[in-house]
């Protein structure tokens, strides 16, 4: 049994607590143990950089700082945390004089940012850590007959300066692990684009375009699902699909998972104990 | 020392060149054309078109100046990515093509189409005009000329890689948001409203910032990073569209835009709780009217399903929140010191 | 169209420092700036290395006088030394202008604009900006125009100057939009469009649009051209593309190699090696490459430029930027194998005979930057002079223009002019007498400058080679334009610019076959001596007839008495 720091982000928490469910579920099948991370805080969502670099540094070298005391590796199931803590993680490393300031206050939780701990996506751990090979042979209900629209978004990708992981204009990982599940991904013009997530409440006809567009691909190429490693971009691509669709003048509908609830489905738990049920499209 | 080898000897291999086509005298819609052509290694993509328009189709239309990647006229896409046909190598693009010896090459999205390979550049120069892309100097210009500015090593620094930017438009044609909306300021504008806001030689700070925060400004960006992803001169683009967001949150304030005012909502929920109160966000950013108008029917739809966010009260707090929130406010002091050194 | 008072013909530097100081010097004037590419295009942006100030920040001791002497000796004495007294006079007060605009200069420690040693400077002086500096200069140029609201017909190519007598009407010019030729009635026109130095194609730094639009125009217009066969080569040009790879590659280490894998330079500069003087190098390669020592491929002859005994470290941190462009625009990485080079053709001395105010001999007709001619390079001009003539010659020109254009009355264009240039233009895009392929002859100029009017120039080459020009005039007039429509006609301008070029050619060619001598960058292996007695003189062209007439003008000189060059 591999075991991982589990960073609880906030969206998990709330509107998409599905994501969650369905990791404990099936994470001991796969051999890994995610320890959740309590005193975890919300990472800034890409917002916190700019209002304050300082207390954006603070509260990720913290964050991190958390994971290294248990001597594992952070894992993360939201792009944008991922993104947010990879990046404070670079700021920390890259800059002696702020990894200092940071670590003087963080002594007083008794704790201290080295650096040691990577922070990685839930997806690359099931493709790197547990291996493709392996995910299939734990396949009970393989997704044979599913033509599946594989949305990465886009902070599992860019910066890639950050990131690293896929090539950001022709990324991989995620068809990948589609296919270890016996599904079949189509091929998918928006996979490395945006979802508009992040401009849902300030730009709202901006961002439900963007959504719509992606949208309007998977359905066109008549995909059954599409599935997302990160829950900001199911929020948009659920639970703003009716509107996104309806300002698009489009009448269909697509339902989106999560790349943990696709996992749970190969690995035979029912959607509904996948919280499945959950998604506003369904 | 590398001794040559065979010099006439140089593989080569057959590429087809699909191009896009469009010509408004005489089509109603665009269509590809394909040339396939030996190349040799060593060749760009921009000697490639040269060459089939000398040879092949003197029609064929495309902007092609320096040649030497620093005059930014070749923009264009290559295999669906946004970049300069005279510093791409065709064997390099070869070995990404999805579809094996086939390299396509499309205008610049994001900006209205002359002709096959040619994008209108006027509305970026407008857009460059109206954020007054400019110094504006402090100096009035009767005395310009007599003495310079003294200005740090550092100061430069802020906006070096700024100035960079040969306006090639691969950020514009990638951008998320500009696709959406074409009244968007664009990546290119931001990065250069940011080079003038952080020079001390200008005067009009203030009021580009202004016009930055308006409607398809800079709260606009959905920071998907394309645009810096395909800057061609490696700009951190999507650094100075925080620079300018973090410089608004300085000078106006928090509570100057549903942008500022969703910004703000993080930094006051951390401190609070260590948590994001999802729940109250959108009233927080876009008052009490928008959410009942914008969200209610999406609201009933994720009660049904259970999926509403926990009113705040319910948001449990992080673990160890207290020690958390005493370092947070301790960190505001530092940050409120840095403010006032840098002002001295 | 109402007339404008200055209608200016190129966007790079020149033509934007005056459009803006033609505004300042009267804001009532109506101002165009004409460019066939967007202004922030042109190759002012190419420039990397600086401009040259004695601002005397680096160089406590440093002085204009100092400034002055240098690049009198770099031109070989061959440049008016009243109007170099302008260049170095207004350079620290231009530069500190541009600075005060907004420019991003490189600092020093004490927070001054910041300045490095340059080629033939006797202290370092050249201001820079990383190495950038002609890209910064220009976008700041750039910004202010539209801060005070020039107009700019920008993609709009310049065809012809509509002459009445010993005075010009205004312009006619192309729409590259539209295909529709329109009139530019004006008072006063400047012509800044850059140099010519693109005639020799891919053995040419320059971008593909220096090809002397306005030298060619004034020139068919009558105006003479001055100096025109003083063209300067860079050592290290790459093989396929002709840019170039900067001195700091052999400053660093570099070994020039020839296919008997000799370092070659012991023949020529024993002690110096690599690092002799930027001619003396490229005399060096030519010489290699004539004797059959060179690499031979389909893209021509080259030598090796070995920088794999530097090492992948040192390449990476001193030289990322030659390799990157190695990498770019050869394919090759020079940390693995050596980098194809040659001499290639880099700066145009030669241009619009002007005086120091940017007058030519037609009232109401100016030209500045490389396009003119004042002339403040002489023979050979040094580093860091280039920017510096651009924003001086180009405010003054535009300071000038904005003076005089009232004692002008604008001339009306007339339909039948514009007619006349639109039937040439369909003319041939139809006819069946016109067969003949752009590219062909264009390669075949480059081809027969590179070989016959190159580095090494000889009377029995020069014959040859302005007999080859000859004929492909008399080829060009059968000229096929294939793309046949108006919207935006890259093979028209392909087409158009040719012209140019071929009638500039005419010129360098001549004036390389009457001077006698050698001196700065014109090297007759016949006359291998300056020879002042014959050759201390301007030569000037102009069209008489349909020919070139070629006629001469005294240089101008001052406190500096002629010596030998030597360094």
């Amino acid at each position: 049994m591999k075991r991982y720091a589990y960073y609880l982000s906030c969206i998990n928490e709330s509107m998409t607590k599905e994501v969650d469910r369905s990791l404990e579920l099936w994470q001991k099948d796969l051999g890994i143990e995610l320890v959740k991370l309590h005193e975890g805080t919300c990472c800034g969502g890409s917002n916190l950089d700019y209002v304050s670099p300082k207390h954006f540094a603070l509260v990720n070298a913290r964050n991190i700082a958390l994971a290294e005391k248990m001597g594992l590796d952070l894992i993360v199931s939201c792009n944008t945390c991922l993104m947010t803590i990879r990046s404070a993680k670079k700021k920390l490393d890259e800059t002696p004089a702020l990894k200092k300031e940071v670590n003087e206050l963080l002594k007083r939780e008794g704790l201290e940012y080295h650096g040691t701990t990577e922070v990685r996506h839930l997806l690359w751990v099931l493709t790197d850590d547990v291996g493709l090979d392996v995910i299939s042979k734990k396949v009970k209900v393989p997704l044979n007959n599913y033509r599946i629209a594989p949305f990465y978004g886009c902070h599992i990708l860019r910066p890639s300066s950050v990131l690293g992981h896929d090539n950001p204009r022709d990324p991989s990982s995620l068809d990948q692990l589609v296919e270890a599940l016996g599904g079949k991904t189509i091929p998918y013009k928006h996979k490395n684009r945006c979802c508009g997530f992040h401009t849902l409440l300030v730009a709202e006809q901006e961002s439900l375009n963007v959504a719509a567009e992606a949208l309007q691909e998977a359905i066109e190429a008549k995909a059954d699902f599409i599935v997302t490693p990160c829950p900001l971009c199911h929020t948009s691509l659920d639970g703003y699909q009716s509107k996104a669709l309806k300002q698009a003048g489009i009448e269909r509908s697509i339902p989106v998972y999560h790349i943990s609830e696709m996992v749970g489905l190969a690995l035979g738990y029912s959607a509904k104990e996948l919280g499945i049920k959950r998604h506003i499209v369904s | 020392m590398t001794v040559p080898t065979d010099q006439h000897k140089e593989p080569k291999q057959d590429v087809t060149f699909r191009i896009f086509r469009f010509n408004p005298q005489v089509d109603s819609k665009s269509y590809f054309d394909d040339y396939t052509i030996p190349v040799e290694r060593g060749i760009t993509v921009l000697r490639s078109l040269n060459y089939i328009k000398e040879h092949f189709d003197a029609s064929i239309s495309f902007r092609a100046f320096c040649q030497a990647g620093i005059c930014g006229s070749c923009g264009m896409r290559i295999n669906g990515l946004s970049q300069l046909a005279c510093t791409t190598q065709v064997w390099d693009v070869l070995a990404k093509s999805r579809e094996p010896g086939i390299i396509k090459v499309e205008p610049l999205r994001n900006l209205p189409l002359v002709k096959d390979l040619i994008v209108d550049m006027d509305p970026l120069v407008d857009k460059m005009r109206h954020y007054s892309n400019w110094i504006d100097s402090t100096m009035p210009e009767a005395g310009m000329g007599k003495k310079e500015f003294l200005i740090s090593e550092e100061e430069f620094l802020r906006y070096d890689k700024a100035t960079d930017c040969i306006l090639c438009a691969s950020c514009v044609s990638e951008c998320s948001i500009l696709r959406a909306n074409k009244e968007y300021v664009s990546p290119a504008v931001l990065l250069k409203s940011y080079r003038m806001n952080v020079d001390s030689r200008d005067a009009i700070h203030g009021q580009r910032l202004a016009e930055l925060v308006k409607d398809h400004g800079v709260w606009d960006c959905t920071h998907c990073y394309r645009c810096q992803e395909a800057c061609v001169k490696s700009i951190p683009i999507m650094d100075a569209i925080h620079g300018i967001r973090e410089d608004a949150i300085e000078s106006r304030g928090m509570k100057d835009t549903s942008g500022s005012k969703h910004a703000e909502a993080f930094m006051s929920d951390i401190e609070k709780k260590g948590k994001l109160v999802e729940a109250t966000l959108p009233i927080r950013t876009n008052g009490v009217v928008w959410t009942l108008r914008n969200l209610l029917p999406m609201a009933v739809k994720m009660i049904m399903k259970r999926r509403t966010p926990p009113p705040p009260p319910l948001v449990k707090s992080a673990k160890g929140i207290k020690v958390f929130r005493e370092m947070f406010r301790e960190m505001t002091e530092h940050v409120k010191q840095d403010h006032k050194s840098h002002k001295k | 169209m109402k007339p404008f008072d200055v209608v200016i013909v190129g966007g790079g530097g020149a033509g934007l420092y005056a459009a803006m100081e033609a505004m300042k010097t009267n804001p009532a004037l109506n101002i165009a700036v004409l460019s066939k590419v967007y202004p922030n295009r042109s190759h002012t942006s190419a420039a990397q290395g600086g401009a040259n100030a004695a601002l005397a920040n680096k160089a406590k001791d440093d002085t204009v006088e100092m400034h002055i002497f240098d690049t009198i000796k770099g031109g070989d004495y061959l440049a008016d030394q009243d109007a170099v007294d302008v260049l170095c006079s207004e350079a620290p007060k231009i530069i500190r202008e541009l600075e005060n605009m907004g420019t991003p200069w490189s600092r020093m420690a004490d927070n001054t604009i910041a300045q490095r040693p340059f080629g033939g400077a006797t202290l370092p002086r050249c201001c820079y900006c990383s190495d950038k500096t002609g890209h910064t200069i220009l976008q700041t140029l750039y910004e202010q125009c539209l801060k005070k609201g020039v107009i700019f017909f920008n993609e709009y190519f310049a065809l012809n100057l509509s002459v009445n007598g010993s005075r010009s009407r205004g312009l006619v010019a192309m729409n590259m939009k539209s295909g529709k030729i329109e009139a530019f009635p004006a008072r006063t026109v400047i012509f800044a469009t850059g140099g010519y130095a693109k005639m020799y194609w891919n053995r040419s730094s320059n971008a593909a649009g220096n090809t002397g639009d306005g030298q060619a125009i004034a020139f068919r217009s009558g105006i003479p051209l001055k100096d025109m066969e003083f063209v300067q080569f860079h050592p290290t040009g790459l093989r396929k593309s002709g840019l170039l790879v900067t001195e700091g590659a052999r400053g660093e280490g570099g070994y020039l190699v020839n296919k008997d894998g000799e370092r070659f330079m012991a023949r020529y500069a024993k002690e110096k090696m690599e690092l002799g003087p930027r001619d003396l190098v490229s005399r060096s390669i030519e010489t290699e490459i004539l004797e059959g020592r060179g690499f031979n491929s389909p893209a021509g002859t080259y030598i090796h430029l070995d920088l794999t005994h530097l090492g992948a470290d040192l390449i990476k941190s001193r030289l990322p930027q030659i390799r990157e462009m190695s990498m770019q625009f050869e394919g090759v990485d020079p940390i693995e194998e050596p980098i194809p080079i040659r001499p290639t053709a880099h700066y145009s001395m030669g241009g619009i005979d002007t005086d120091n105010f940017g007058r030519t001999v037609m009232e109401g007709v100016y030209a500045a930057g490389e396009c003119g001619c004042v002339s403040v390079h002489g023979a050979n001009r040094l580093g860091g002079n280039s920017l510096l003539d651009i924003l001086v010659f180009g405010r003054i020109a535009g300071h000038t223009a904005a003076e005089e254009a009232g004692r002008f009355e604008p001339g009306s264009i007339s339909e039948a002019e514009l007619k006349e240039q639109a039937d040439g233009i369909r003319g041939s895009m139809h006819s069946s007498g016109h067969y003949e392929r752009y590219g062909e002859l264009r390669e075949a100029l480059g081809q027969t400058l590179a070989s016959n009017v190159g580095i090494f120039r000889e009377a029995s080459l020069l014959k040859r080679g302005i007999q080859d020009i000859a004929e492909l005039k008399e080829r060009f007039r059968k000229v096929r334009v294939f793309d046949t429509s108006d919207v935006f006609n890259t093979n028209l301008l392909q087409v158009l610019e040719l012209r140019n070029m071929l009638d500039l050619a005419e010129t360098v060619a001549a004036g390389a076959y009457a001077r006698e001598e050698s001196r700065g960058s014109h090297t007759r292996v016949d006359f291998p001596v300056r020879d002042d007695a014959k050759w201390h003189k301007h030569s000037v062209a102009t069209l008489v007839n349909g020919k070139v007439s070629l006629g001469e003008k005294p240089v101008t000189m001052g406190r500096y008495e002629l010596q030998e060059r030597t360094y």
